[in-house]
């Protein structure tokens, strides 16, 4: 990372902070500590806008707002790419903007009318259609009123016949029938002089009538059915209308306010990079940091473009400045997906090991050793080139499926090293046997090969964290990793010669060596120290992980083979030897995964990784 | 008898431990999911917080595996 100064004259700051944005490789630092000396303070103050850049500001930001209102406006439709460059019909699209939202709203509250007619007249349907078959025979004289009802549950029922009886002395009759939407429809038949008191006892107890819209007064009810369906059609083909209308619009100025709006956050962003840009009298000064690779390029490409008007210069990086350098990952493209893995934690801190590369290779590798079943490993790598292939354009679930890819070609490996495909299905049916190691029965030995994997990964740890130490110039902190790394060498050789597993004559050097070192550990490394080597010897048997949850793995697997075989048929057995396997296969990829992160993440990182490191967020286009 | 005792110490190690681990992973996991309503980029730092007592149960378990396959 390099730190960068570039200063030119004020006319060409709007310019070459475009070409900023353009390249996209360069971070404004809004700070000047670092960069300005004491004595060169009180020429420089932090840029300040003219009127006219303020007034043209507070203008594309109020046009933003009414772009996304008219955007609220639209329906959510695929249109095509506008290319048209706003600048020059920027301001006869201001003065549009106005009319079309508002044309966009009238057909807006148009449409939501006619729906609230509609959903009107659907109940009333509903209420005729349940009600006609049951009244179809009633007498309709002059002196017989109809009065409809929506009664919401059945229980209901017998208590409007209750109040009925009462304020009509039986003079009514109630048809009651279950309407499609799931109410039931009732109609009163009474007297027309009896109709008041009844509307008005209805009207007490909080049931609702269904009042006739005034246009089907004096029909019949043959007559209100077909004008009801008349009035149903004439309203789906206005909505139909409205939203055609609607579609056109959107598909005509979508693509054009789209750009807009793309155009004005452009302009917009540049506006709010000068805040963080500085100016003398007639310059502008902006500092910040960009990859060093790319310091010659940028500086040519200024060149190229404002003659001299604009210069960029490299500055001297100094101790106290390290805080403050932004921090970028960048790995070959094999290691990139796992760049994720390491941006869930906070970065390490400049100058220190980009963890990625570690990642890169260990992670799948305690995954396969985990999963270790060519079977599931193929299902794996079937789901990550189907999830490769269906989201090409999502970045995350690309990096995650490039990762189980490469998981998935180590768990094959280690299914065939193990000797398991679907558990024992591979050996009962393709007659394959273990080629190093068989899980289920060798428990100790993978124990064994797990430990002295994680102590392979832990000294690597400490060694990595020698070399940030020696870098750092913090040769304490180097030796006291360096005597870590002899100690847990001495504690392994010293725990093999007692288990007999090496001869018993390297006990007494070790105690004497382990003598010897303590107390230079304890000089170097602290009061803590000794912990620290304790919690370093706890990590490595952390890695015991990689076998017990293997085994559970394995041992899953074999009891979904043995429960689809106690079935005694065929299909049984395959439905539920497949789904305890798809359990299995969804446990395989959560459970190693987690555990290999962890692995990583407590075991691995704490060796060596200092974190605090700040994020590189270059000015570019968004 | 000695079958019994040794079935017995491997369900304790493993038992205990997986209640141990279970105890802690709660009380840190309901703390960590506050913790990300709060601010989601500590999802990392959780997903450690969460797995550290989870060596607790494995431990047990590698301990209950000696005791029952040490003859």
């Amino acid at each position: 990372m390099s730190k960068v100064e570039i200063a030119g004259l004020k006319e060409v700051l709007k310019d070459t902070l475009e070409v900023l944005r353009e390249e996209g490789i360069f971070q404004i630092e809004t700070e000047t500590v670092g960069f300005i000396d004491k004595a060169e303070e009180e020429y420089i103050s932090t840029f300040s806008m003219d009127q006219k850049a303020l007034s043209e500001k507070l203008l594309l930001e109020d046009m933003k707002l009414r772009l996304e209102e008219l955007f609220s406006l639209m329906p959510k439709i695929s249109t095509r790419k506008s290319y048209i460059e706003p600048d020059n019909i920027i301001e006869t699209l201001r003065r549009l903007l106005p009319g079309h939202i508002k044309f966009l709203e009238g057909l807006i509250k148009k449409k939501d009318l006619l729906q609230k007619e509609l959903s009107e007249l659907m109940r009333y349907k509903n209420f005729m259609d349940a009600i006609e078959p049951i009244i179809g025979g009633v007498e309709k004289t002059e002196e017989i009123d109809f009065i409809g009802l929506t009664i919401k549950e059945p229980e209901a029922i017998p208590h409007i016949r209750r109040l009925l009886l009462k304020i009509t002395d039986g003079r009514y009759e109630l048809f009651t029938n279950r309407a499609s939407d799931g109410t039931i429809a009732g109609v009163i038949v009474a007297e027309k002089v009896l109709s008041e008191i009844i509307r008005k006892t209805l009207s007490s107890e909080r049931i609702p009538e269904i009042i006739l819209p005034s246009t089907f007064e004096g029909l019949s009810f043959t007559e209100r059915l077909k004008r009801l369906n008349e009035r149903i059609s004439e309203i789906n083909r206005a909505v139909e209308e409205v939203n055609s209308e609607v579609n056109r619009f959107t598909l005509r100025w979508r693509p054009l306010y789209e750009r807009t709006l793309e155009w004005i956050d452009e302009r917009l962003s540049i506006m709010k990079a000068t805040a963080h840009v500085f100016e003398t009298r007639m310059c502008f000064i902006i500092y910040g940091w960009m990859p060093s690779d790319s310091v010659t390029t940028l500086s040519r490409r200024l060149t190229e473009r404002f003659g001299g008007r604009v210069t960029l210069v490299e500055r001297e990086i100094f101790e106290e400045d390290l805080e403050r350098i932004p921090v970028m990952l960048k790995n070959p493209p094999y290691f990139q997906p796992f760049e994720i893995m390491v941006r869930i934690l906070p970065l390490p801190k400049y100058g220190t090991f980009d963890p990625t590369p570690f990642i890169g290779i260990f992670f799948p590798l305690f995954f396969g050793m985990i999963l270790g079943d060519s079977g599931y490993g193929l299902a794996l790598l079937g789901l990550s080139i189907f999830t490769l292939k269906r989201f090409r354009k999502k970045k995350h679930v690309q990096d995650i499926s490039k990762i189980m890819f490469v998981c998935s070609i180590y768990s094959i490996f280690f299914g065939i090293l193990y000797g398991e495909f679907f558990g024992e299905v591979g050996h009962k049916l393709f007659g394959l046997e273990p080629i190093c190691i068989e899980r289920r029965t060798a428990v100790i030995p993978m124990l064994y090969f797990a430990l002295a994997v994680g102590l392979f990964h832990v000294l690597i740890g400490l060694l990595l964290g020698i070399i940030t130490g020696i870098k750092r110039k913090a040769k304490k902190e180097a030796i006291a990793k360096f005597i870590d790394i002899l100690l847990i060498i001495a504690t392994v050789t010293g725990v093999s010669a007692l288990c007999g597993i090496i001869p018993e004559r390297f006990v007494h050097p070790i105690i004497t060596l382990t003598i010897i070192l303590l107390p230079i550990l304890l000089i170097t490394g602290g009061l803590l120290a000794p912990l620290e080597l304790i919690k370093s010897i706890g990590n490595i048997i952390s890695y015991a992980r990689i076998m017990a949850i293997g085994l559970t793995s394995v041992l899953l697997a074999f009891v979904a083979n043995r429960l689809a075989g106690m079935t005694g048929n065929i299909i049984a057995g395959a439905i539920v030897a497949g789904l305890l396997h798809l359990v299995n296969i969804i446990l395989g990829i959560f459970s190693p995964a987690i555990h290999s992160m962890r692995l990583h993440y407590v075991e691995f990182f704490s060796k060596f990784i200092e974190s605090g490191g700040r994020r590189f967020e270059p000015f570019r286009k968004i | 008898m000695e079958k019994v005792l040794i079935a017995f110490a491997a369900a304790l190690a493993i038992g205990l431990s997986a209640l141990a681990t279970a105890w802690a992973q709660s009380r840190i996991g309901s703390a960590g999911a506050g913790a990300l309503a709060e601010k989601p980029e500590l999802s990392g730092t959780v997903i450690i917080l969460v797995a550290i007592p989870e060596t607790m149960v494995i431990l047990g378990f590698v301990i209950a595996t000696i005791i029952l396959t040490t003859k």
